[in-house]
């Protein structure tokens, strides 16, 4: 099967940029992933969230706000009855099936473009950004955000590797480009992508 | 003034020469110098003119509020005027230059102007509204237009560049719990005390150095104190932001900030950004924002020379630059005598004048043991020199008017008129500061948002106090029931003074030198019937200037006050808003900037469709394919060939901006038949419908293909202007209005790839992609069908047989990676069945022949019989807009409706946006519009589309004009059915 084309092909230029020997800010594209929303309907939600929760390989389904890494991927509660699944690829043998009672699965992979933001200054970077408090207390690994972007809402959580972003797909360079003009200050390294 | 700089003291690093340039001019300075004090130090006295009368100014003060050294800093491009000298950081080979001025600010030819100073007084630009007398009395201001250029460029705040900025600027978002703004005494201690008790604390100070008035000082004992505060709060992982500026204070703890980041660098790194403005959201906010001495309003007292007390214990203490040789000290307050004995000790000739009869009490003997004179009940009458001080002529009050007493020889006049705590950010959020008499000054107010004031910008003049203010002030905003000092400090009270002037004196006294408004332009304005704060404000113009009136807005009051006889309370303040100093335009743009303005949005094809010679054209955020020109082709030529090559071939054009929602869910279908005004209840699976949405009030919102991809699941497609307005209303209806429907709306136009492939070889085309060509003959996908199917190399598709440009035509939609493979695949087929790529050029001319609207037509006024779709309102079934779509107004039979436009001389033009009137009658609004037009490659000639009342069955066979106003041109056209070519729709069904 011919493989898919990340909007970033372009522009994203491996390597270190900006001043000599500084790495504030590396950023990296995860190009193979896979992405299902799950959503529940008011009665169905324990239900539906169990569900979402077995089949990302958690004990629990994710809280309001609150980001659970399982065996298979993160689950992120991104509304009040919606959770996406965010997967390394081909850790999903099948898509999900939800009966229609019980609520709907859909799927987004190619609707966004996942960027992991990691160095000493990420958290700074994304400030440039994201009006949200992104203090450790505040913002601990396990949390997840639907905040806005230059305008353009954006998903971010923090894992144990770091900060995560999920860019809809055709603001993606543009978002990017952002990130990297503004990276450059502080040292960046644009991690080659395992593909 | 014979200022000199001394051998040592201060605290500027001497060791370390900068270079700098005045009007051309080359200077030295030192480390931790301004670009006041090193040119003060150089003997430089003229730093700029004034705003009207083009008066020679100096510095007059050693901070924000300077309104003397108001210059232009660096060249060029990157020339920024109304900098204030006095807070510029000097860096190597840092060039200014005098503003405002012609040749220089030494030589002003502009200066002649204060010989006509009378002709210039309060509201002296507002008069000039009423014409020029006597040659327009009576009848307006015709030649205003002319004359106001010239009062503009004589009158200025000096020029920025026309040129764009070629800086970067950041945005950024902080975080804390407590925010102090100030660094002096009360801030060190505010900030130290609320991280000791473990809190997250940003600490922010305007200056390049951490210490407010410890950096005054001369006292070791101070110094140390400083470092040992700074030391601990380093300790105590306070965030501190030095050369930053909280210019704003907002709801619920929300300040604003300016950090100039390189401002003060010899070299800019490549990659800084030159400003920060920052947002900080805090839980608490403790203003140490200090205070600022007054001056005194008396005749010519913004000669160069003339300076607050303050300011020359700054340039002292601080700079070590010795202002004057002999100078006069004038004040009504014991803060001057410090700086008195100061000066003197440092080597001047010193006398100070007290306005109180008792002087300064004790401090008097400090003076006698520092060889100070002291004179007391006088106050200066006049600055006397004309370039710069010479002396002082005193007065002494008498009753309530004054009486001409001796003159000082001097070339440096100080003046303490009392002190203004700074309560701006205060007032920023609407707390009324209160009027203390005994201090002479406004203290602050309670303030919401848990912001608290300390130090001297809460009335407190003692250091030892301040310091015990912000630590009281720190306990206050955490919670922390504490009482701090009381204000006030000084051992002999205030006498307060504002205005010391003769009855019959013409001379000019200056209370807001920035806007060079004097007292007497206050006396004129309450004489006009200004009597409101805010009205003699804006008259004026008393504290409009770049200083927001921080050195005369209490002068001004008073001097309102005693016109009005009543007290400076009952006057009222007018509020100071946002920003306490001046912000960058480039700052508040951010990096949003060029490409950055606006998000652009790229279809997954964009860099395929550059690749493949697309010009490029904006609709909303989105970058779309215009034209794909051939060599030497205009876009004319272009468009016409590829909507010629769609009609007899095969054309394909990027449609992946249009909106897309999936509507899933049990209730799915009956969402749907609520939302359109046609049936969709019933929509088999694998099928498209064509559907309309309306608003509430009947009016046309949207319109766009549904397909059914399963009994629960549905791909609703909108206009690319309108995806996100759909998308909304949609998750209204369902959070609002029908919560009981099981449905889930989502957006997924990022997740396909979307192209039209149309012409009557369309079919062929597709089918060479598929690993399944014969999933699109007719007899498995007819006429708005929907299958989903397998491009060559196993990707995955969804196939929908519409048309928008009357074609035979499919929309084939991919994973948005998979676009550019998508396309390689249909190109590769298509071209040699001699198609084209087609874009919004074509795309328009042929929706144009074939009479389909788009956003252009669906303007928010025009209904759905207006359109001529009509028999697609249900009469089974209600829908949003049912009821309202029934409205008399909406039903009038003379309604402007669709129609198609031919030009009578088929070899005629006519204009899009023009009005369509009867003949003889091409003004007013017109019968109806033209909402667009095109060359139709079908027909040969000129078409268009448009409203007109009562439509096609009432112009049959008569004639408009198409009359454009504004581009001029009148033509006949002739109204036809919208419905311009293949009206049967044969070809898209074939």
């Amino acid at each position: 099967m011919a493989n898919s084309v990340s909007p970033l092909h372009t522009s994203y230029v491996a390597g270190h940029h900006g001043p000599e020997g500084k790495i504030g800010v590396t950023l990296e594209e995860i190009e193979d992933f896979a992405m299902v929303q799950f959503s529940a309907w008011p009665n169905t939600l324990a239900r539906t969230g169990t569900e979402a929760a077995r089949i990302a390989g958690c004990a629990t389904a994710a809280s309001p706000g609150e980001a659970v890494l399982g065996k298979i991927g993160t689950l992120l509660r991104v509304e009040p009855l919606k959770w996406w699944l965010v997967a390394p690829a081909g850790s999903l043998s099948e898509t999900p099936v939800l009966a229609p009672e019980d609520g709907a699965i859909l799927d987004l992979l190619q609707s966004r473009v996942w960027i992991r933001v990691g160095g000493p200054k990420a958290e700074v970077l994304l400030n440039h950004f994201l009006p949200i408090d992104l203090r450790a207390a505040a913002f601990p690994s396990g949390t997840v955000a639907s905040t806005g972007f230059h305008h353009v809402g954006v998903t971010l959580w923090r894992d144990q590797t770091g900060l995560n972003l999920l860019l809809p797909r055709s603001f993606a360079v543009s978002l990017w480009d952002l990130l990297c003009e503004s990276a450059l200050q502080y040292g960046l390294e644009v991690i080659q992508p395992e593909r | 003034m014979s200022a000199t700089r001394l051998t040592k003291g201060g605290r500027i690093d001497r060791s370390r020469t900068l270079k700098l340039t005045w009007d051309g001019k080359s200077y030295d300075g030192f480390v931790g110098d301004t670009l006041a004090s090193a040119l003060m130090a150089s003997g430089t006295q003229i730093l700029g003119r004034s705003f009207k009368y083009h008066r020679p100014r100096g510095v007059m003060s050693a901070g924000v509020e300077e309104s003397g050294a108001i210059v232009t800093l660096g060249t060029g491009v990157r020339a920024e005027p109304n900098t204030k000298a006095t807070m510029q950081e000097l860096f190597d080979g840092l060039s200014a230059h005098g503003q405002n001025a012609w040749p220089n600010v030494r030589n002003d030819v502009g200066s002649v102007l204060g010989l006509f100073g009378r002709f210039f007084s309060a509201g002296f630009y507002y008069k000039t509204f009423m014409g020029l007398p006597p040659f327009e009395w009576g009848r307006g201001t015709g030649i205003w237009m002319q004359y106001e250029k010239l009062i503009r460029k004589a009158a200025g705040m000096g020029e920025a560049s026309r040129l764009a900025d070629p800086d970067a600027y950041d945005h950024a978002h902080a975080f804390c719990d407590v925010l102090v703004v100030g660094s002096g005494p009360a801030g060190l201690n505010a900030a130290l005390t609320a991280a000791q008790q473990g809190k997250d604390v940003i600490l922010v100070e305007q200056d390049f150095e951490l210490g407010g008035d410890f950096l005054n000082q001369t006292d070791p004992a101070a110094e140390a104190r400083r470092i040992e505060l700074i030391t601990a709060l380093q300790a105590a992982g306070v965030r501190i932001m030095t050369r930053t500026t909280a210019f704003g204070l907002y709801d619920y703890g929300t300040a604003g900030l300016l950090e100039r980041v390189t401002d003060h660098l010899a070299l800019k790194p490549e990659h800084s950004p030159r400003q920060r403005f920052w947002t900080v959201r805090a839980g608490a906010t403790v203003l140490a924002t200090g205070a600022l001495e007054r001056m005194v309003c008396f005749a010519d007292n913004d000669r160069p020379g003339v300076m607050t007390a303050a300011a020359a214990r700054s340039y002292l203490n601080r700079f070590g630059v010795l202002p004057g040789q002999n100078i006069v000290v004038t004040t009504n307050n014991d803060s001057a005598y410090a700086t008195a004995a100061e000066l003197a000790v440092a080597g001047a000739s010193v006398t100070l004048v007290d306005l109180r009869p008792e002087g300064g009490g004790s401090l008097s003997e400090v003076m006698a043991d520092a060889s100070v004179a002291v004179r007391t009940g006088l106050a200066p009458l006049r600055a006397c020199g004309r370039r710069a001080v010479n002396g002082v002529q005193l007065a002494r009050a008498e009753g309530n008017s004054w009486a001409t007493a001796d003159t000082l020889p001097c070339d440096l006049l100080l003046v303490s008129g009392g002190w203004s705590p700074v309560v701006n950010l205060l007032s920023h959020r609407g707390a009324k500061p209160k009027w203390d008499a005994d201090l002479a000054c406004f203290l602050p107010a309670p303030c919401p948002d848990n912001v608290v004031m300390a130090g001297s910008a809460s009335g407190i003049w003692q250091g030892d106090a301040c310091e015990a203010s912000g630590i009281a002030a720190a306990k206050t905003a955490l919670g922390q029931a504490v009482e701090g000092p009381v204000p006030g400090g000084w051992d002999t009270p205030i006498k307060p003074v504002y205005e010391v002037g003769l009855p019959d004196q013409k001379t000019k006294g200056f209370v807001d030198p920035q806007h060079d408004v004097t007292s007497s332009d206050v006396r004129l304005a309450h004489q006009e019937g200004f009597v409101s704060v805010e009205h003699l404000k804006r008259y004026t113009t008393l504290g409009m200037a770049t200083d927001q009136g921080k050195m005369g807005n209490v002068i001004g009051l008073a001097l309102m006050a005693e016109a009005l006889g009543k007290e400076i309370p009952n006057v009222g303040t007018t509020r100071f808003r946002p920003p306490y100093t001046p912000v960058a335009i480039g700052a508040l743009a951010g990096r949003n900037v060029g490409d950055h303005f606006r998000t652009l949005r790229r279809t997954p094809m964009h860099d395929w469709n550059l690749r493949h010679g697309a010009t490029m054209t904006d609709a909303g955020l989105w970058h779309r394919p215009w034209y794909y020109a051939r060599a030497g082709e205009t876009i004319t030529e272009a468009y016409i060939r590829e909507a010629a090559t769609v009609r007899q071939a095969i054309g394909i054009c990027d449609v992946s901006s249009l909106g897309k929602i999936a509507v899933q869910g049990p209730d799915a279908s009956e969402f749907l038949n609520r939302v359109y005004s046609n049936a969709f209840a019933k929509l088999p699976i694998g099928k498209a419908r064509y559907g309309i949405m309306l608003r509430d009030d009947g009016i046309v919102m949207d319109d766009g293909t549904t397909w059914r991809l399963s009994e629960t699941d549905f791909l609703l497609t909108t206009t690319t202007a309108n995806a996100g307005k759909v998308m909304v209303w949609l998750e209204e209806l369902l959070q609002l209005r029908w919560p009981d429907l099981k449905v889930h709306v989502s957006s997924v136009s990022d997740q396909w790839a979307g192209v039209s492939v149309a012409g009557p070889k369309a079919r062929d085309g597709i089918a060479a992609c598929l690993e399944d060509p014969d999933a699109i003959l007719a007899e498995n996908l007819p006429f708005m069908g929907v299958t989903r199917t397998r491009l060559n190399g196993g990707i995955d598709c969804l196939i929908a047989r519409i048309s928008f440009s009357g074609e035979l035509a499919y929309e084939v939609y991919v994973s948005a990676g998979y676009g550019e493979r998508m396309m390689d695949l249909l190109w590769a087929a298509a071209e040699p069945l001699e198609g084209c790529l087609y874009g919004l050029e074509a795309l328009g001319a042929l929706r144009i022949e074939k009479g389909h609207v788009t956003g252009a037509e669906l303007d928010g006024r025009v209904t759905i019989d207006d359109a001529g779709l009509g028999k697609m309102a249900s009469t089974k079934k209600p829908f949003i807009g049912s009821a309202l779509r029934q409205r008399p107004e909406l039903l009038r039979p003379d309604r402007p409706q669709l129609v198609g436009i031919f030009p009578k001389d088929r070899s005629q033009t006519f204009n899009g946006g023009a009005l369509l009137c009867k003949p003889g009658v091409t003004e007013g609004h017109g019968e109806g519009w033209v909402t667009a037009v095109t060359h139709s490659p079908a027909l040969g000639h000129w078409i268009g589309i448009g409203y007109i009342s009562g439509g096609h069955g009432d112009w049959q066979g008569k004639t408009a004009i198409a009359t454009d106003p504004v581009r001029k041109g009148d033509i006949e056209v002739e109204i036809v059915s919208p419905h311009m070519f293949d009206p049967e729709g044969e070809r898209m069904h074939g």
